[in-house]
């Protein structure tokens, strides 16, 4: 019957309803407690970083008892494309994570609270991560974590080969000739990994003296031979000394994994790994600032809270933010969570951080600080990393030389990204 | 006598061979969740773990909120799959028997609508929900399944294959047409019908990005969020990632090995001579 | 016998209603919206709304059909369209073949067709995510297992996704483990609804295994199998998870070598904040999709034969 069939239309439309209203959020709390929502990736691991953030949100509340902090961790592939969904709906939670490639993009569309005026002092902050993320003037996100990346060897392999333990004073020079040593041991040792993608090359470019930005950074210096050179040098280590093992020589399988193995002499990667290393190597490791060329250059990686321009708290997010990223209380959960490098002066809290072995040699970490050169950023960062990362691929596949290479990138960049 | 033998071999060979491919990756899923964090790639490569743990399984289900949104993935996919069964089979039936102008033109919008990715509507249809003031409630999970071209199409497909001549000889007992699509169409269409409650019920379990970015209340998430939530940014859980998709296929599976039953054996059940 | 009381719009909205509210709400207003963004510059990141002065937004970063020009005069589209045409060349006729050996085997009358009937479905339950790694691994040249079984029978197996030859056959390889179970289920409903008659009779004629295949089932299958393949080709168009996670993130695999029409769609609208242009790509996608399902659609009535 028509009777029926309406009936069961009604049912399934009622249950629905019955749903969305079983399902509505809480209602708001008194005017007196402001609760804040938050949203990060980087405290991701369920026990070490993800328990030190808690431990900080806690420590937050009890010394404000009028704040209420509700936190959504979100795995890191998905982050930015969730994120970006919220800022566009006017959704997005109070106070939020960001990395460094993706801040002058999100302040540039105005997507972030100016909180100049709601911070307390900073001087605690390392200034270079802090001035990180002042976009034209405004100071809109505290920088919450500091990473760098220093050359990772292994000392087992070394002591076989009776070579001497690399210093900060390497190059590149010295990386190759140590790896040929190593590698002459025993078949399936590999010397060296740092492969030729965006992050390494613009470091490179600077252990070579070049640079890929002109110094009013408005225009692209991509193919001067100081960067050719480099170019041309750190695709050699895979197709010429060979101290290197090509993307089909690694076979899916990543750095990391390769160096736990024992099978990889030296490996320049960031300092977010100790606390991987210290639990799997089961070798001696340590650490020494990165090799150059004719000069020495070190990454900066800085991830950041901002508060959101839609935020109706943005005094209490502000606070919440700086407490999580620069507190006494909050860096030091983080030093013993192992969760990279507070962005912090803090004497007592860096004597922390270099107490924690391995690797015994920490002060590496913070004499790399001494020739960090930041990234060429620009509102298009993604895209412009895209065609570097292209072009410097195509070298080391060989489809063309160092040259031809960065010409034909120095091109299109000028053609497509506008600084 | 012989040729049958080689073909019962035969027969038995290409079915494990492609049974075999099926699985292989499957049992390696399984290895991979049970493995201790360091050995994940260890060479040479460990099919059964040296030390199997269920540390990986024990991490997961420490993250809070574990039952809440299992229990929310079940009330949306349960509602999704009835939802689209219902509209979709509706929607079918008058596109396959119901004569009417315009009648090719809906069709081919539904069609259309399948052939524009949805990573460029992804955010027009959250500001819609958003606007509509669904964001973060279940309902705006279940609601979208109210229309899937895939369904259509293909019991639309199946309908087309259904003679006429049952429909004719209903409405000449005075069945009207709702009549006809609940007690004769609708039964005739079974294996379609159980098919899509497979798919759809898939598709609305492992629906991972909208749930995502709608819900913002905890109470709210549904399990793929929580499974999701762990992965890193320097680094990929490999065993966390592989546990979570071991829980999130079982209780397909079990969907899938329960609906086998309702297969219908497909005889064309005679109700019209010639 | 009339048919009188299944004519008419009248009789036919009931049925069409909650479809057709949901494809307005949620398909076709959101494709609307996509149009419009394609003719703007918007970045993607900036707060919108659709009720509240939403044409002005289109008005201010309205770039008329800039986007589509710079898509259309980049060489780069044309290097992934004829990626995701690679890709159909090699996948289309590979399922067909897996999925119908498949169907025929779950379909036979013997009890282990049960088990395989199940076995062949867990690849579809694998969330791609899931899937595509484990396929990484087992593809990997020098540590996985597949190289391994090949040296064991003398041949030297390929780089598979580290080789730009390679690269995309491998994700066909993958793709088809994926769907095989899923197009088999569909394909065995159409096996299933051909009446038992037509083989008994074609048995008293005495005709063997393969003349009953091409010329009983394969006829009577054709509804379904076109509905396959138009459903199969749609959807390999937009060809996207198991690229982004099997093959390295930033270039689509060695030297771009996978790098696809969705893949860029989703680059540009999420990582490049090129909102506007990735609307602009997708609509040339959907012209594209649209092209081949029109010519499949003329094919429909000279390949495929409806029972009504």
């Amino acid at each position: 019957m028509k009777a029926t069939r309406r009936l069961v239309l009604v049912a399934m439309v009622l249950a629905i309803a019955a749903f969305a209203v079983f399902a509505s959020p809480v209602a708001e709390k008194t005017a007196e407690v402001v609760t804040l929502k938050m949203e990060q990736f980087s405290g991701s691991d369920a026990t070490l970083s993800g328990d030190a953030l808690r431990k900080m949100i806690a420590e937050f509340e009890a010394q404000n008892p009028n704040i209420k902090v509700e936190l959504q961790t979100i795995g890191y592939t998905d982050y930015f494309t969730q994120l970006q969904s919220k800022v566009v709906g006017g959704n997005a939670a109070d106070v939020f994570e960001l990395n460094y490639e993706n801040f002058v993009a999100y302040a540039s569309q105005g997507a972030l609270a100016d909180i100049s005026s709601y911070l307390g002092d900073t001087s605690g902050f390392n200034k270079t991560a802090l001035n990180a993320f002042n976009y034209q003037g405004t100071q809109y996100g505290v920088p919450n974590s500091f990473s760098n990346c220093v050359m990772f060897y292994n000392k087992a392999l070394f002591d076989k080969a009776g070579l001497a333990y690399p210093t900060n004073d390497w190059t590149w020079k010295d990386v190759e000739e140590a790896s040929k040593k190593i590698m002459s041991l025993e078949s399936g040792l590999w010397g060296f990994y740092r492969p030729l993608t965006f992050n390494e090359f613009y470091k490179g470019v600077g252990q070579n003296g070049g640079k890929m930005l002109s110094s009013d950074g408005k225009s692209f210096t991509v193919n001067t031979p100081e960067n050719v050179e480099a170019a041309r040098l750190m695709a050699g280590w895979q197709i010429d000394s060979h101290i290197m093992p090509t993307e089909a020589e690694m076979g899916g399988m990543g750095d990391w994994d390769l160096f736990k193995s024992g099978r990889l002499a030296m490996l320049v990667t960031g300092i977010w790994a100790f606390g991987d290393f210290t639990a799997n190597c089961p070798f001696a490791w340590d650490i020494t600032v990165e090799p150059g060329n004719t000069a020495k250059a070190t990454h900066f990686f800085s991830n950041t809270y901002v508060v959101s321009a839609t935020s109706k708290h943005p005094q209490e997010a502000a606070k919440l933010a700086q407490f999580l990223a620069g507190s006494k209380e909050a860096t030091k959960l983080r030093v013993e969570a192992s969760w990279e490098l507070p962005p912090v002066t803090y004497s007592d809290i860096i004597e922390s951080y270099l107490s924690i072995t391995p690797p015994d040699n920490r002060e590496a970490v913070f004499e790399s600080l001494n020739y960090l050169v930041t990234p060429p950023t620009c509102v298009q960062q993604s895209e412009m990393q895209a065609i570097i990362d292209s072009y410097l691929s195509q070298i080391v596949y060989k489809k063309l030389s160092a040259q031809a290479a960065l010409d034909a990138c120095q091109k299109e960049l000028e053609a497509k990204i506008s600084l | 006598m012989k040729a049958r033998r080689i073909g019962a071999i035969g027969y038995q060979a290409l079915a494990m061979f492609l049974a075999v491919v099926a699985i292989v990756p499957f049992l390696w899923m399984v290895s991979t969740s049970l493995k201790s964090s360091g050995a994940l790639l260890a060479l040479p490569i460990e099919w059964i773990p040296k030390n199997p743990t269920l540390d990986a399984y024990r991490r997961l289900f420490a993250v809070s909120g574990m039952p809440r949104s299992a229990m929310n993935s079940i009330i949306v996919t349960a509602s999704a799959v009835v939802l689209t069964l219902a509209s979709a089979s509706m929607a079918a039936f008058a596109l396959a028997k119901i004569e009417f102008k315009g009648r090719n033109a809906v069709f081919m919008l539904f069609v259309a609508s399948m052939m524009i990715p949805t990573q460029v509507t992804f955010i027009p249809l959250y500001l819609i929900m958003n606007d509509l003031s669904l964001v973060n409630s279940l309902a705006a999970l279940i609601v979208p399944y109210a229309f899937k071209a895939f369904a259509i199409f293909m019991l639309r497909q199946q309908m087309m294959n259904i003679p006429d001549a049952y429909l004719d000889a209903a409405s000449i007992d005075g069945a009207s047409l709702g009549r006809s699509f609940f007690s004769i169409m609708l039964p005739m269409c079974r294996t379609s019908l159980v098919t899509l409650a497979i798919i759809t019920c898939m598709e609305a379990w492992n629906d991972y990005l909208l749930p995502l970015v709608l819900m913002t209340d905890s109470r709210n998430f549904t399990l793929t969020i929580i499974l999701n939530s762990l992965s890193g940014q320097f680094k990929t859980n490999y065993d966390l990632l592989m546990a979570g998709s071991l829980i999130s296929i079982l209780p397909l599976l079990l969907v899938y090995v329960v609906a086998q039953k309702y297969f219908a054996s497909g005889l064309q059940v005679g109700g019209i001579k010639g | 016998m009339s048919a009188s009381g299944r004519k008419g719009v009248k009789a036919a909205i009931p049925f069409l209603l909650p479809s057709l509210i949901g494809a307005l709400l949620f398909s076709v207003l959101p494709i609307l919206v996509s149009l419009f963004l394609s003719i703007t510059n918007w970045t993607g990141m900036s707060p919108v709304s659709l009720t509240r002065g939403f044409f002005q937004f289109v008005g201010k970063h309205f770039v008329g059909l800039e986007n589509f020009k710079a898509i259309l005069s980049d060489s780069e589209f044309y290097k992934v369209l004829s990626h995701n045409l690679y890709f159909i060349v090699l996948y289309l006729p590979s399922m067909l073949l897996v999925s119908m050996a498949c169907a025929l085997i779950i379909n036979s009358p013997r009890k282990t067709a049960n088990v395989y009937r199940v076995l062949y479905y867990i690849p579809v339950l694998t969330s791609w995510v899931a899937g595509a790694l484990i396929w990484k691994w087992l593809l990997s040249p020098t540590y996985g297992p597949i190289n391994n079984v090949l040296a064991l029978l003398g041949i030297e197996g390929p780089m598979w996704l580290q080789s730009e030859a390679w690269a995309m056959p491998s994700i066909v390889i993958a793709s088809v483990w994926k769907d095989m179970g899923f197009y088999a289920m569909i394909i065995l409903g159409g096996l299933k609804s051909i009446g038992v008659e037509y083989y008994e009779a074609a048995n008293i004629d005495g005709a063997g295994k393969t003349q009953c295949f091409f010329r009983i089932t394969l006829p009577l299958l054709s509804s379904v199998l076109f509905y396959v393949i138009m459903l199969s080709l749609i959807n390999a168009f937009q060809l996207f998870p198991q690229v982004m996670v099997m093959t390295r993130d930033g270039n689509a695999g060695p030297n771009g070598a996978t790098m696809v029409m969705v893949e860029r769609i989703y680059k540009y609208a999420f990582k490049y904040g090129k909102m506007g242009y990735a609307a602009a790509y997708s609509w040339l996608l959907f012209a594209v999709i649209m092209i081949f399902t029109v010519i499949q659609k003329k094919g429909e009535k000279k390949w495929v034969n409806y029972e009504s």
